[in-house]
């Protein structure tokens, strides 16, 4: 099989990348490609923890759906402003990970995972009943953005061209950190934590850190949604929605940022697609998480990468 | 005294595994612990690491008390442990294991690498490999190499030469005697022959207590009888 030059892939990545969207705009709508954006960057905010860190979470929903609704009530009670009112979604999002990731931190393994879901069902709640006045309950809520100076943020081609950019952004910026010393320390976090701290290092810190870091990326992912749907419901923050991030994480390759982006679009086509020939498409969903659990562990992508002879290791080195 | 243990007691649960030891270790010695499999040596090395917690006693490093410290505060104190199992980070390159144990002591790169090819040269050959396809005696070398980055001055090592062929114990043996009077290390050791060749004084080990310490080199090269105590 012919091999995928790693090298030239990470050297031209985002152009790559900017064009795979492109094309994936032609073939699928460029409205929908937006959807697949904005699920990619979900995916690689969860990458970070899960695929570096090593900590499977159920609970990251409660972040994506924290930067959606504090991006909506900012741009309905501060500024219509669109760049201000997704940064306020980050700066929640990331603020709340700030506070529980200190606890959830610690932990590790089904009680990492538990936690953070049960963090999640509380957010979920008081969306739905303790917030209901301010979050419009089961309703939702809608935001209307303004423009910025000539940009016309209701036009979705132009979300679609903001939220690639952002996307690009992000990549560049995780490229950079999963590659730096703490990425690397993340890794082996990862395999041995404690062997980390005979090194000298405080894991507890740096675990902190990236978990604030996945938390903000979550909320830029929630506060695009917005921009993109103009509206938020609580399905943005429900917690049994955690298992479409797990999937599209298993199915790119967990602990690689290119197999995020994998995993993020092939999840997308599967559920945007599948359900018009296949009634219950979950159970394909099904079936395809036991083959990869039992053939393909490193994903779509650490697949196509062992044939580089680098297998799942593109990003760190 | 750099290290110096008093009136020990580490629990698993309800079983006591170290019994009222006391040991001390002084810059630049080398200090062997002997003794059988479940005598609790490598229990005494986890509490004293940090690793473990102890049930009551003290332990002084560099003339504070360090009981309950975490390990990785240990480290920057200047304390090294080389675990017996001679894990390595798999994952990654044996470049980065070494670049990553020279961050935190705020070592160069360049600086981190030479120390450890001073110890093994051949390593120079593996530099940009995965560290998971090491065999275990250069994952031992790399560790030990490793150890040594940010001028440590105590290394605790558990079963050095343990599992290794004989040809990479000698190489084990050459990095440790090279080493030997740079820093003190107290050394978790069941090949008799490296412990009569390099040991400064030996503690004998057995059911949980230091029963014996060996100071004359008299004592400590009579291989029988160490032997006793195996």
């Amino acid at each position: 099989m012919k091999s995928i030059n790693t090298t030239t892939l990470k050297k031209f990545d985002l152009l790559f990348i900017a064009i795979a969207f492109v094309m994936l705009g032609y073939l699928v709508t460029f409205q929908r490609t937006t959807d697949f954006i904005i699920f990619c960057i979900f995916v690689v905010s969860y990458d970070l923890i899960y695929g570096y860190m090593g900590r499977l979470s159920f609970g990251h929903m409660l972040y994506l759906g924290t930067g959606a609704y504090a991006t909506a009530l900012f741009c309905d009670h501060v500024s219509s402003n669109p760049l201000l009112a997704i940064l306020a979604g980050v700066v929640c999002s990331a603020l709340l990970g700030a506070v529980l990731g200190p606890i959830v931190t610690r932990t590790t393994g089904a009680c990492f995972a538990l936690i953070n879901l049960a963090f999640n069902q509380v957010g979920y709640f008081l969306v739905l009943i303790g917030f209901s006045s301010y979050t419009g309950g089961e309703d939702g809520m809608s935001a209307f953005f303004g423009n910025l100076g000539p940009i016309n943020f209701n036009n979705k081609m132009t979300v679609y061209v903001f939220c690639l950019t952002i996307m690009l952004f992000v990549v560049y910026f995780v490229r950079r950190l999963t590659s730096s010393p703490f990425g690397i320390l993340l890794l082996t976090i990862k395999e041995n934590e404690s062997r980390s701290q005979f090194l000298g290092y405080n894991t507890v810190i740096y675990k902190l850190i990236a978990f604030i870091i996945s938390t903000g990326i979550a909320g830029l992912a929630g506060g695009l949604s917005i921009l993109n749907y103009t509206y938020v419901t609580p399905s943005f923050i429900d917690p049994t929605r955690n298992v479409e991030v797990i999937f599209a994480s298993l199915i790119g390759g967990a602990g690689s940022l290119y197999g995020a982006l994998a995993g993020g679009i092939t999840y997308m086509m599967i559920s945007n697609y599948l359900p018009n020939y296949i009634q219950r498409w979950e159970m394909f969903l099904g079936i395809m998480l036991l083959i990869l659990v039992f053939w393909f562990r490193a994903g779509v992508w650490g697949y196509l990468t062992r044939f580089s002879g680098k297998p799942g290791k593109e990003m760190g080195s | 005294m750099l290290l110096s243990v008093g009136k020990l007691n580490v629990f698993y649960g309800s079983a006591q595994v170290v019994s009222d030891v006391s040991l001390e270790v002084d810059q630049g010695e080398m200090i062997f612990l002997v003794g059988r499999n479940g005598a609790g040596k490598t229990t005494l090395l986890k509490t004293i690491s940090g690793f473990l917690p102890s049930g009551s006693g003290k332990i002084l490093f560099d003339g504070a008390d360090i009981n309950g410290k975490p390990s990785n505060e240990l480290a920057l104190m200047g304390m090294r442990y080389v675990f017996q199992d001679k894990r390595v980070f798999t994952q990654l390159t044996v470049r980065e294991n070494i670049h990553l144990a020279a961050y935190p002591f705020k070592q160069k790169a360049s600086e981190a690498e030479e120390k450890v090819v001073g110890i093994y040269p051949e390593i120079v050959r593996f530099m940009d490999k995965k560290a998971g396809g090491l065999s275990g005696g250069q994952r031992q070398l790399l560790l030990l190499g490793r150890a040594l980055i940010g001028n440590p001055q105590l290394l605790l090592i558990d079963e050095p030469t343990e599992g290794l062929a004989a040809g990479i114990i000698d190489q084990v043996f050459r990095v440790l005697k090279m080493m030997k009077g740079q820093l003190a290390m107290l050394i978790v050791e069941q090949n008799l022959a490296v412990v009569s060749q390099l040991a400064d004084r030996v503690y004998i080990m057995q059911e949980g207590q230091i029963p014996r310490e060996l100071v004359s080199q008299a004592d400590i090269q009579d291989q029988e009888q160490l032997e006793k105590y195996l």
